[in-house]
């Protein structure tokens, strides 16, 4: 026992040692020449891991195909993109600590976080040390003034829903509508803006206030409810991925015939997978990696993802946006902006790219001065499709507001 | 109304099967397998890639959930839990043990089955209409074979002589030691059956509902609800709480406004823990 | 005998000032301008001052897992009184943990009734009631929304007279000092609660309630006692994390963080008041170290965690102690 009593001694002394020297070398910020360090934060392990996992794979995928092209050329440099991906774990705490790891080694632009609390909190970070960030959570106030930071990196539900609820009025004759959410903070806030937005249209909204706890296996008691109340159309308000199958499985299983929609990025195959035939005209507003519209481009960019990470999934066709217009950016602000925020937010407002996913082109930009008063948001294309055995079709593409 | 009912009959049943493994796990070894609910996860997973990836009939997946599972749990208690209770009496241990098993294999399912949820083709098709409500075929083949296996187990636990020794041992391990059990051997066959039960609840439900990586925790939750509803350590009362947990969230998810369905249900597990400690089946200990 | 590594009064107050020392002098001088290595250290002291409350329930034989469900309380107790009725924030840090320690109480009176297994899932389920209630009334919490945009601590100031200046927007050090001044100050209470009178009567709660009752303890005094001590600094300390984040979701504290706070005292060691600390310390750094591995990184932690539980399954300071039980002392137990 004596004996083993020392090695471990031993043990935890090298490990406080590795520690504290770790610690200096991270403490250091390293900055190789001509290299471009770029940040994801989000949530990558969990239950919740698809997000913030996908967001970071992409953005590796992206820029392992802009060093192969030779770097990206901003100012005279020629730099090669790095990415460091930070897995807050879906916590404001480590949200904030991950931010100022980042921050740390040099990195002035992240693509991230996930969620309303964890983008609250780096936002606090973000701020204060003058860095750019790309949420993908609705809450307002990262957007709006004072705050100047932060770049809203998808299509919000409240900008979206409204589409989709209108274009069912007008092709469907929906007339009676429910909304149905898990009952967590981010899906909890959008189901009470698609169901605002829905009463607005003059649709009646049956059903507004059942959720569903995280995790749950069987929806049939929840949806028995919903159900009920006859609604012509569902609407699955921030819906996880890993639910949406189920969701629809057992909607039909109950005898549901209306439609089904939501306004969050999904995967067609997993929810093929799950839900089977059921899940044709499911209404997705996401990706653009659908085939009718994607450009050559995009499949050159699904064939790289595919091959570093096993298998596609269409989440990643919207998340891509994200360093695409951030690369753009800086490439048209040029060298100032490597170091400084304020030369790259001043451009925000002037600048237009293109967009290199669709097959019709068309410029990238930002919006969002309307919902925000100031433009704080990637104008990500609306792509409204639907469900067919495992894959999209488009129903239409819209363009969001200034 | 009909439905509701018919909800909470196939919630019940289920959630018995999935409460049934970790009460073996507890009646014998006095730990509260944290893990239950990323086990029942891997055995999904299992029958995924038997049925989907590797294209073999369901059946022969269900069976593999159980062996592989299984077999994961014999290495656990052979390797974590054991080792680990010669050494450390405080029941805190295991606890953390399990805890961090639990973090473990969710953290390397995401690494190995990725980050998407997952289905079987199903098992069978059509829907039957009984009494106004609406009961998928599937269901039904699933509900059955959930029974029969909760039967079963119930049938081995009480007559066979394997069976018996782990009762025996869940009373008293000294005295079953001297009766001439190998209870080294008995106690990681325990640990292997409850945690076998977890695979295959997961391997069969996955027939119905879907699974991915993160499915584990809200598993474990609940799980933990219905053997502290029905009494932890007691295989009727892991059976009747799963029921009890099953109607309370059907028919409060019909009644209540869906986000106060389970808050309602967490206040009046905590309140009836509070009048009847041991659950409604439970017996005092420790 | 006395529950600290240095076993004497006098050692235990040397291995305090040398940690004050170190905390308070040397890191800011070293690492005052690292924004990551000081928000780390934030983190950690905070999260160990609310692990200081598990471990005194530990100590009295509970397994709780309530600790981030009252954190919660606290966090939206110091986020509603800010952001609504612009209460100062240095009322609402301890009135935070009065008003966690009362809930405390009200909840643990009954629930502590119970023991093992039992207690700690009802703590599980409180956690969780916790969460769902902080969603369920929105008109009080603002529900899914959150609070958000809360402004930094003020002043702190007494008769005009200055003692915290206002928190400056970006400035990391104030809510350094802070963390770690919660965290010494909890520290220290722990210490003279451990090795005063009543520490020794909650050990005796640990190995024996009915022995304790029978020499005339009256345990469920006590046993309430000391969980609302627990829950005051779980109020505290969650205030801390409202005011330093400007935020507060439902999801601020969940099942997770209790799992974790649990986890720190367990890995530093039971036996020892400076274990949460030491754990939360050792898991904390080693997370962020592992994050070269990038996609194996929460396997590889997790994976650390369950040998450090099989290798060293009495905590990392045990091993002091067991070196000072060859050197000669009566092994206990």
């Amino acid at each position: 026992m004596k004996l083993k009593g020392f090695e471990v001694t031993r043990l935890v002394r090298s490990m406080a040692l590795a520690t504290t020297a770790g610690v200096f070398a991270l403490a250091a910020p390293a900055q190789a020449a001509d290299t471009l360090k770029l940040g994801a934060l989000g949530v990558m392990s969990g239950p919740f891991a698809g997000w913030g996992g996908v967001m970071c794979q992409t953005f590796k995928s992206r820029a392992g195909m802009w060093n192969d092209d030779g770097g990206v050329k901003i100012g005279d440099k020629t730099y090669q993109i790095e990415v460091v991906c930070v897995d807050d774990k879906g916590d404001p705490k480590g949200a904030q600590t991950g931010a100022e790891k980042l921050i740390s080694e040099g990195i002035k632009y992240i693509q991230g976080p996930n969620t309303d609390s964890t983008a609250e909190s780096a936002k606090t970070v973000m701020e204060a040390n003058k860095t750019i960030n790309m949420p993908y959570a609705f809450s307002k106030s990262l957007y709006t003034p004072p705050a100047s930071q932060s770049i809203l990196g998808m299509v919000a539900s409240y900008q979206v829903g409204p589409v989709i609820y209108k274009w069912l009025m007008d092709n469907k004759g929906t007339k009676k509508i429910a909304f149905l959410s898990e009952n967590n903070a981010d899906p909890i806030n959008q189901r009470n803006e698609g169901s605002a937005a829905a009463k607005a249209l003059g649709l009646e909204v049956v059903s507004d206030q059942e959720t569903y706890e995280t995790g749950t296996t069987d929806f049939f008691p929840v949806l028995t409810k919903v159900i009920g109340t006859a609604p012509d159309h569902i609407v699955l308000s921030g819906v996880n991925p890993s639910d949406v199958g189920p969701l629809i499985k057992a909607a039909r299983e109950l005898g549901f015939e209306g439609t089904m929609s939501t306004e969050t990025g999904q995967d067609p195959k997993a929810i093929f997978e799950v839900a089977g035939e059921a899940a044709n005209g499911f209404i997705v507003a996401g990706g653009a990696s659908t085939e009718a519209i994607r450009s050559d481009f995009m499949v050159k960019f699904i064939e790289r993802y595919t091959k570093d990470w096993g298998e596609w999934n269409d989440v990643a066709g919207l998340f891509v946006y994200g360093p695409e217009i951030m690369v753009q950016t800086l490439q048209a602000v040029g060298p100032s902006a490597l170091d400084d925020t304020e030369a790259f937010k001043a451009a925000l407002d002037g600048f237009s790219g293109t967009n290199p996913f669709l097959k019709d082109g068309g410029t990238l930009r930002y919006v969002g001065r309307k919902d925000y008063g100031q433009a704080r948001q990637v104008s990500v294309p609306i792509v409204v499709q639907v469900v067919k055995d495992g894959a999209y079709e488009p129903l239409f593409v819209g363009e969001l507001a200034d | 109304m009909a439905q509701v009912l018919l909800n909470a009959l196939v919630v019940g049943t289920t959630y018995a099967l999935i409460a049934l493994g970790i009460t073996i796990i507890f009646s014998i070894m006095k730990i509260v397998n944290f893990a239950h609910g990323q086990l029942y996860m891997i055995g999904g997973f299992v029958v995924y890639y038997f049925n989907v990836v590797f294209g073999l009939p369901f059946w022969f997946g269900l069976l593999m959930s159980f062996v592989i599972v299984g077999a994961m749990g014999i290495a656990m208690e052979l390797f974590l839990f054991r080792p680990v209770m010669l050494r450390v009496k405080r029941e805190e241990v295991t606890m953390l043990l399990a805890m961090g098993t639990a973090v473990f294999l969710e953290s390397l399912a995401l690494i190995v089955f990725g980050e998407k949820q997952r289905g079987v083709p199903p098992i069978a098709t059509g829907v039957v209409e009984l009494f106004g409500a609406r009961l998928p075929t599937g269901r039904i083949v699933v509900i059955g074979v959930a029974a029969l296996l909760i039967v079963a187990l119930m049938l081995f636990i009480g007559y066979t002589k394997t069976g018996r020794a782990l009762r025996a041992m869940a009373q008293d391990r000294e005295a079953t030691a001297l009766q001439g059990v190998n209870l080294k051997w008995l106690s990681a066959a325990g640990f292997g059956l409850g945690t076998g039960l977890a695979g295959l609840a997961g391997g069969l439900l996955v027939a119905i509902f879907a699974v991915h990586s993160g499915a584990g925790t809200a598993i474990s939750i609940k799980a933990f609800l219905m053997i502290m509803i029905g009494g932890a350590g007691v295989l009727s009362g892991a059976i009747l709480g799963g029921f009890v947990l099953g109607v309370l969230e059907s028919v409060g998810y019909a009644l209540l406004p869906g986000s106060m369905t389970f808050l309602v249900i967490f206040l009046i597990v905590i309140g009836f823990l509070i009048v009847r400690p041991n659950g409604i089946m439970g017996k005092p200990w420790g | 005998m006395a529950p600290n590594i240095a076993g004497s009064p006098t050692g235990a107050i040397a291995a305090g000032l040398l940690v004050a020392a170190i905390y308070f002098v040397a890191v800011p001088l070293a690492f005052g301008d690292s924004g990551y290595f000081l928000s780390v250290i934030t983190t950690m002291a905070g999260i160990s001052f609310i692990s200081f409350g598990v471990w005194l329930t530990f100590a009295i034989g509970r397994i709780n897992l309530a600790q981030a469900g009252f954190a919660l309380i606290g966090a939206y107790t110091t986020g509603i009184l800010v952001s609504r009725f612009g209460v100062s924030f240095w009322i609402c840090l301890p009135l935070s943990g009065v008003v966690a320690a009362a809930l405390g109480g009200l909840i643990g009176w009954p629930v502590l009734r119970l023991k093992g297994v039992y207690f700690a899932m009802i703590t599980l389920c409180i956690t969780e009631a916790c969460r769902l209630a902080a969603l369920s009334f929105p008109a009080v919490t603002r529900g899914a929304q959150g609070i958000v945009d809360l402004p930094l601590p003020g002043d702190l100031s007494i008769f005009g007279f200055v003692l915290v200046p206002a928190f400056e927007k970006g400035a990391r050090l104030p809510f350094f000092f802070l963390a770690g001044a919660l965290m010494m100050a909890g520290l220290t209470f722990m210490w003279l609660l451990d090795t005063s009178r009543v520490g020794a009567v909650f050990r005796s709660l640990r190995q024996n309630e009915d022995l304790a009752s029978s020499l005339g303890i009256n345990v469920a005094k006590y046993r309430v006692v000391a969980f609302m001590v627990s829950c005051f600094y779980a109020g505290v300390g969650g205030a801390f994390f409202a005011a330093m984040q400007q935020n507060v979701y439902p999801t601020t504290f969940q099942v997770i963080d209790s799992v974790y706070f649990m986890v720190y005292c367990f890995v530093g060691g039971l036996e020892f008041v400076i274990g949460p600390l030491i754990g939360t310390v050792l898991l904390m750094l080693s997370f962020e170290l592992l994050h070269e591995f990038q996609r194996y990184q929460t396997v590889i932690f997790s994976g650390l965690m369950i040998l450090c539980i099989l290798l060293m399954p009495n905590g990392v300071l045990s091993i002091f102690r067991r070196r000072q039980t060859v050197s000669g002392e009566k092994p206990d137990a």
